[in-house]
């Protein structure tokens, strides 16, 4: 690695384009006047092709070639420097290329998907900030400047999910996934508390010298693992992502394929060697139940964004289990893969949505078009949608010669070889991740029949019609990346040049995993077949183990009392001690008072009264009566002769 | 000129409400040109006093002048200067206070009752800030310190709101009380040090930099470091510590010496309320890290536990109580609370992380909570009426200004790319390593304060989604017309305000190069000896 | 004829307590004044009687010519001032002549 490889100026020129035509697109469309709204999804998504473009000439150059490594300082202090890190090596220049590339596709798909929405500029706005802040975890090399804009994704996802912000759900969604994430970053943040503690310095490639003590690494790791379970929707933070669904359809695909919940595997695959073995055994299990409750809840749901959006949940459960395994490798595959086709399933997804949506608002018909019960037989009026639907959802389901069979088999693999000789709790994990991959073909083909086969029900009266070319375009590149050619040039061998390129790649590739995993899966295909008429009643299931309502009812609803015990402590003790003390003084100072009038102004009166009362009597004597005097005078005399007589 | 350029900032506004006195009531307009221009020229003298400025060389434009000497016989003799001068702590301070007066003045234009006496006031509060950030000297620092009460307490109880008898008497008790702690150690140390400059006749001293060195105290006096004398539990040092600390936690405020910040807020004026937010607490952090530390590193060090602690319960609670406010005013200056809390927990850690973040933390939260009162008061200027739960949907009614509401809030919620992220994160860093460099603060608190920020982001954005989300629904005594947008005069007043938060997010370079060399000379300083001072008997 | 030093003594004591009763108690200025020509003779009275007790000795008379000398000069001024006053005040009672009495 030490061979010292000069980069161009053609990449500097690329990477910083590739990051700045994004936010470009964020900040000019502030400049764009209301009336001409509609320039700004041609323009958003033309500067998203040029940084497509720009992404892809740094993939080019930096591919296989020395890690790019470039340091700015952002600021000093002490001495120490906390600098605004790049770092491009094979996985994040293919991640960037990837995150951008999504992007593009989304916001092409955007143009047609948003036409005539009134919010359409903080839309493509927002939509090119996530682009950039996503941006921004790929190229970063520094876990502050990850932090920065790891926060700024959970920003820019607030402003999306609660794009259509009439909507009261919407705006709860957005809350919701922005305070789940900042739980996690919470814990991101004292991950960083320690690594800076304990090294000064936040360079990724510096930490991977940094001698730490095991515990405190530990605890770093898994203070790490905290943002990344929220921001990948790990168990237990996961229930924002279901609710996120009521955002716009684009920003979905966005959500889950590139950006926001793809960071957080990102980051793990990259801060990997920071986890010790404790923290990775944690990860693994973290990621089982997450795979194995999302897939689980998937089967129940009647919402095809919620059934997408669970899928999601169960994926990213695999991938974390993969790098809990020690495979960073598998879990980018995965994650590579995963971006694709899940993509391209909530573009299709919202194809079905936006072409019902349009066909209602012609025949003032209204249903809920997202309730797959109300859906079937869509296959004959939207061909294409269905065409692109069943590719994915192969992906989805890992079917052979799909993406997503040789990147679920790279998963499978590192497990098997994870697992080791004999009997211990790892076998469990493999078992559920093969029980996941089990379910999940069950789910996404029960969907797509539920969808497009069988008779039309609601839809029958309706006139449905393919959605523009602009959104079909972006649909069918991201299908077509979602076959295995791509990846890998043997469909049963996941070793292709990607895999073996994103990491060291470890000797050990089991041809029987392939085939026991193809055989499972069509296994599973018949099986979904077979069952494709049963509905899952589970409302357990259809709430996903009702985790929100248990957050609800044992954080939320214990925080808000306990805020409303500090308002009380406010009002009533600190601020009733006071009254209590100014009360008290009142009284001290009538008591005073009273004493003052009646005991020193009676004690001065006293003696004044008693003065005045002397005076008076002595006065008495000198009444200006001449005989008087005379008479007292002799009387003293007499008294005075008396005395000394005796 | 330069060297008599703080003289300049902190006089021009008394002799601008010395001319004001002159000029009749009537010439309602002449009154705020005249606080315009004399904000105008404070600016110019602080672009002066900027471009002048050498991070990093120390005490900057200093002024040293013979002020009070009085020869008390036996006792020695009595001395106080005016003594003024900027370092990394006060420059950020002083420009943060030419800003938000300017800011402030702005405001004002709407005041239409008693507008003589209100700008005298202000012009009078105007000095007293700038005096107290830049006093060098104990006895014209609590001189300016006073002096700011007075006309506080007038603008809250006779430009207020209704209930503002209250809410002026409490602002005023409290803050006697804190005033009254601190004249106590005044005194205390002013017959403990003496002025080692002079010798023959014992000269006590008011100079803050003579107390800040043990070497000065007069040996066998009450506070001296090497006498330990004991009151009771405490050593007098420690007493005379947490005399100051109670009297400047007061003015920070700090949980649970903090109920008559949410009333004054409530009552004051939308332009004080901005200046009791932006400055008025600021004081608070600044005289903690400009005296209470300084001076008493021995017990700061010992006591450094308890206030971070304090800080920490701060960041908590006033979070909380934020989320439980009914009244948008008090939900903010409930946030103030919490985010003052940083200060203590920054300064508490003894490291320059922690220094730094908390000076960062005293600047941006002046520029944030003032963005965030101007807001607040842009919907009581409407409506008159700032309960939350009154209105629903505004985000369609008012664009810019919910524009300018998420800004603030995220800033506020210490978002990146907004100023209040760099501080906050400073001072998690530096109160996470305390433990690791001897420092007094346990790792377990900056883990706890993170907590903080999940409750910040749970108050801002549970008020973004009840006023500003959902659809378009007033309640209360007023009608949904009343709710226009932004005029021209708040959209600049809320710009600049906007942009500085962003600048400070994005380029804390300029401002932390500033604070650097400070917070390292204090952390270090105060670590030393702190330990030192502690070891010898 | 020998009466003993003592009997003039009653004499002089009882005219002189009469004269004093009489000072005290008439309420007259004329009658306070004959009052006190009764006391100043019961005391000449006590001077020529203390006299007896020394022959060759003129002392005692002396001070009875003297004393009744300055008695009529008192009288002849204390009438004026009677006079006087009862001209101003139309009254002879001294209490009625309170100018200075508060």
């Amino acid at each position: 690695m030490d061979a010292i490889h000069t980069y161009s100026f053609l990449f500097h020129f690329c990477l910083v384009a590739a990051l700045a035509f994004p936010l470009l697109s964020f900040v000019l469309s502030f400049y764009i006047s209301e009336k001409y709204s509609w320039i700004t999804s041609v323009l958003a998504s033309f500067l998203l092709l040029l940084g497509t473009l720009a992404s892809a000439v740094v993939l080019y150059q930096a591919w296989n070639h020395p890690p790019f490594a470039y340091r700015l300082e952002w600021f000093s202090l002490a001495g120490y420097s906390f600098s605004a890190g790049v770092y491009i090596n094979n996985i994040s220049a293919l991640m960037l290329f990837i995150v951008t590339g999504v992007s593009f596709l989304v916001h092409l798909y955007s143009v047609g998907y948003m036409a005539g929405d009134a919010g359409i500029q903080r839309y493509f706005a927002m939509l090119g900030f996530f682009t950039f802040a996503m941006q921004g975890i790929v190229v970063s090399g520094n876990l502050l400047m990850t932090f920065v804009f790891w926060e700024l994704v959970g920003f820019s996802s607030y402003m999306l999910i609660g794009h259509w912000h009439e909507i009261p759900a919407a705006a709860e969604a957005s809350k919701r996934a922005f305070i789940i994430n900042r739980v996690g970053d919470a814990g991101f943040l004292v991950g960083l508390m320690i690594v800076w503690a304990h090294g000064h310095s936040f360079d990724i490639a510096a930490l991977q010298h940094m001698p730490v003590d095991p515990t405190w690494m530990t605890l770093a790791s898994l203070g790490i693992f905290c943002g990344i379970v929220g921001k990948s929707a790990q168990f237990p933070l996961f229930t924002w992502l279901p609710d996120a669904m009521v955002g716009p359809t684009p920003v979905s695909a966005l959500i889950h394929a590139a950006t926001m919940v793809a960071a957080g595997v990102f980051l793990l695959a990259r801060v990997h060697f920071l986890f010790t073995v404790p923290a990775l055994h944690i990860v693994a299990v973290v990621g089982c139940i997450t795979a194995l409750l999302g897939a689980v809840s998937a089967l129940a749901q009647h919402d095809i964004k919620k059934i997408l959006a669970y899928s999601t949940l169960s994926q990213l459960g695999l991938m974390v289990v993969a790098l809990g395994a020690g495979s960073p490798q598998a879990a980018l595959l995965h994650l590579f893969t995963h971006a694709f086709f899940k993509a391209c399933l909530f573009l299709a997804a919202g194809a079905v949505i936006h072409s019902l949506h349009q066909a209602q608002h012609q025949s003032h018909v209204h249903f809920d078009v997202q309730d797959i019960r109300n859906l079937g037989g869509l296959e004959k009026k939207l061909p294409f949608t269905f065409l692109i639907f069943v590719i994915s959802g192969s992906a989805l389901a890992g079917l052979p010669l799909t993406s997503g069979f040789l990147s679920k088999d790279a998963i499978l693999t590192a497990l098997v070889q994870w697992h080791g000789e004999g009997f211990s709790w790892k076998l469990l994990i493999l078992a559920a991740v093969a029980l996941v991959s089990f379910l999940t073909v069950v789910y996404t083909f029960r969907m797509i029949w539920k969808i497009f086969k069988g008779s039309e029900t609601a839809t029958a009266q309706l006139h449905i019609s393919e959605p523009p070319a602009v959104m079909r375009a972006p649909m069918a590149v991201l299908a077509g990346v979602s076959l295995w050619i791509w990846f890998s040039w043997n469909p049963f061998n996941f070793y292709g040049w990607m895999y073996t390129n994103i990491g060291e790649a470890k000797p050990f590739h089991s041809g029987m995993v392939s085939i026991a995993s193809a055989i499972w899966v069509i296994l599973a295909l018949g099986v979904a077949y077979v069952t494709r008429q049963v509905t899952v009643g589970s409302p357990l299931l259809l709430n996903a183990f009702y985790f929100d309502r248990l957050l609800k009812q044992f954080v939320e609803k214990p925080i808000l009392q306990l805020a409303a015990l500090t308002h009380h402590a406010d009002k009533k003790w600190i601020d009733g001690f006071l009254h209590a003390t100014a009360y008290a003084q009142l009284i001290v100072a009538h008591l005073t008072g009273w004493f003052d009038r009646a005991i020193v102004d009676g004690l001065v009166d006293g003696v004044a009264g008693a003065a005045k009362g002397l005076g008076s009597f002595t006065r008495s004597f000198q009444g200006g009566k001449i005989q008087l005097y005379i008479f007292w005078a002799t009387f003293a005399i007499i008294i005075f002769i008396i005395w000394t007589l005796l | 000129m330069q060297q008599y350029l703080l003289s300049l900032l902190l006089f021009t506004p008394l002799l601008a409400a010395l001319l004001s006195l002159f000029l009749p009531a009537t010439s309602t307009a002449t009154f705020r040109i005249i606080t315009v221009v004399v904000n105008v020229l404070q600016v110019m003298f602080l672009l002066v006093l900027l471009l002048n400025y050498q991070a990093g060389a120390g005490l900057q434009f200093v002024e040293l002048k013979p002020w009070i000497t009085l020869n008390m016989g036996n006792w020695g003799i009595l001395k106080a200067s005016y003594f003024v001068g900027v370092d990394g702590l006060s420059l950020p301070l002083v420009a943060l206070a030419v800003f938000i007066l300017f800011i402030a003045t702005i405001a004002s234009w709407k005041i239409t009752q008693n507008v003589k006496g209100y700008f005298i006031l202000l012009l009078i509060l105007n000095a007293a800030i700038i005096g107290s950030f830049t006093a060098l000297d104990f006895l014209l620092f609590y001189l300016f310190f006073e002096f700011m009460l007075l006309p506080m307490f007038f603008l809250i109880a006779l430009w207020g709101g209704p209930k503002r008898e209250y809410a002026s008497i409490k602002f005023f008790l409290y803050t006697l009380l804190g005033s009254i702690l601190i004249l106590i150690v005044m005194i205390a140390l002013y017959v403990s040090v003496h002025d080692p400059s002079t010798s023959g006749q014992l000269v006590h001293s008011f100079n803050l930099l003579h107390m800040a060195d043990a070497s000065n105290f007069i040996s066998t006096s009450v506070l001296d470091p090497h006498r330990a004398l004991q009151l009771g539990p405490f050593s007098a040092r420690t007493w005379a510590f947490l005399l100051l600390f109670f009297g400047f936690a007061i003015k920070l405020p700090m949980v649970p010496v903090h109920t008559w910040l949410p009333d004054a807020h409530v009552e004051a004026p939308t332009p004080i309320s901005v200046i009791l937010a932006a400055l008025l607490l600021k004081i608070g952090g600044y005289g903690l890290a400009r005296i209470a530390f300084p001076i008493f590193p021995d017990a700061a060090f010992h006591l450094g536990w308890f206030v971070g602690l304090m800080g920490v319960i701060s960041i908590i609670y006033g979070g909380l109580n934020a989320m439980a406010s009914k009244d948008l005013k008090r939900l903010i200056a409930y946030s103030s609370v919490s985010h003052m809390g940083f200060v203590l927990l920054g300064l508490a850690s003894f490291t320059a992380e922690g220094t730094a973040g908390a000076v960062y933390q005293m600047f941006s939260h002046g520029l944030i909570s003032a963005m965030l009162f101007v807001l607040a008061g842009v919907l009581a200027d409407r409506t008159n009426d700032r309960t939350i739960s009154h209105y629903s949907g505004l985000a369609g009614k008012m664009p810019t200004y919910t524009a300018f509401i998420l800004v603030a809030f995220f800033a506020s919620l210490g978002l990146p790319g907004f100023s209040g992220f760099i501080a906050e994160i400073m001072v998690f860093l530096g109160a996470f390593k305390s433990a690791g460099l001897g420092g007094p603060l346990h790792e377990s608190l900056a883990i706890v304060a993170t907590l903080g920020l999940v409750i910040g982001a749970a108050y801002y954005l549970w008020t973004l989604q009840r006023m500003f989300f959902g659809p378009l629904n007033v309640k209360g005594d007023f009608s949904v017309d009343q709710l226009s947008d932004l005029n021209r005069r708040e959209y600049f007043i809320l710009l600049p305000l906007a942009l500085a938060i962003l600048f400070f997010g994005i380029f804390p370079q300029p401002l932390m190069s500033v604070i650097d060399p400070y917070a390292q000379h204090f952390a270090a300083f105060v670590l030393e000896t702190g330990k030192n001072l502690t070891l010898t008997p | 004829m020998n009466v003993p030093v003592h009997h003039f003594l009653y004499l002089g004591a009882f005219l002189f307590s009469v004269g004093l009763v009489v000072v005290i108690s008439k309420r007259n200025t004329i009658l306070v004044l004959l009052g006190l020509e009764l006391m100043l003779n019961a005391s000449n009275l006590n001077l020529v009687a203390f006299n007896r007790l020394h022959p060759g000795n003129l002392q005692g008379q002396m001070f009875a010519i003297f004393v009744i000398v300055v008695a009529v000069c008192e009288a002849a001024v204390g009438l004026a001032i009677v006079l006087r006053i009862y001209r101003e005040y139309q009254t002879s009672v001294p209490d009625d002549v309170n100018e200075l009495n508060l």
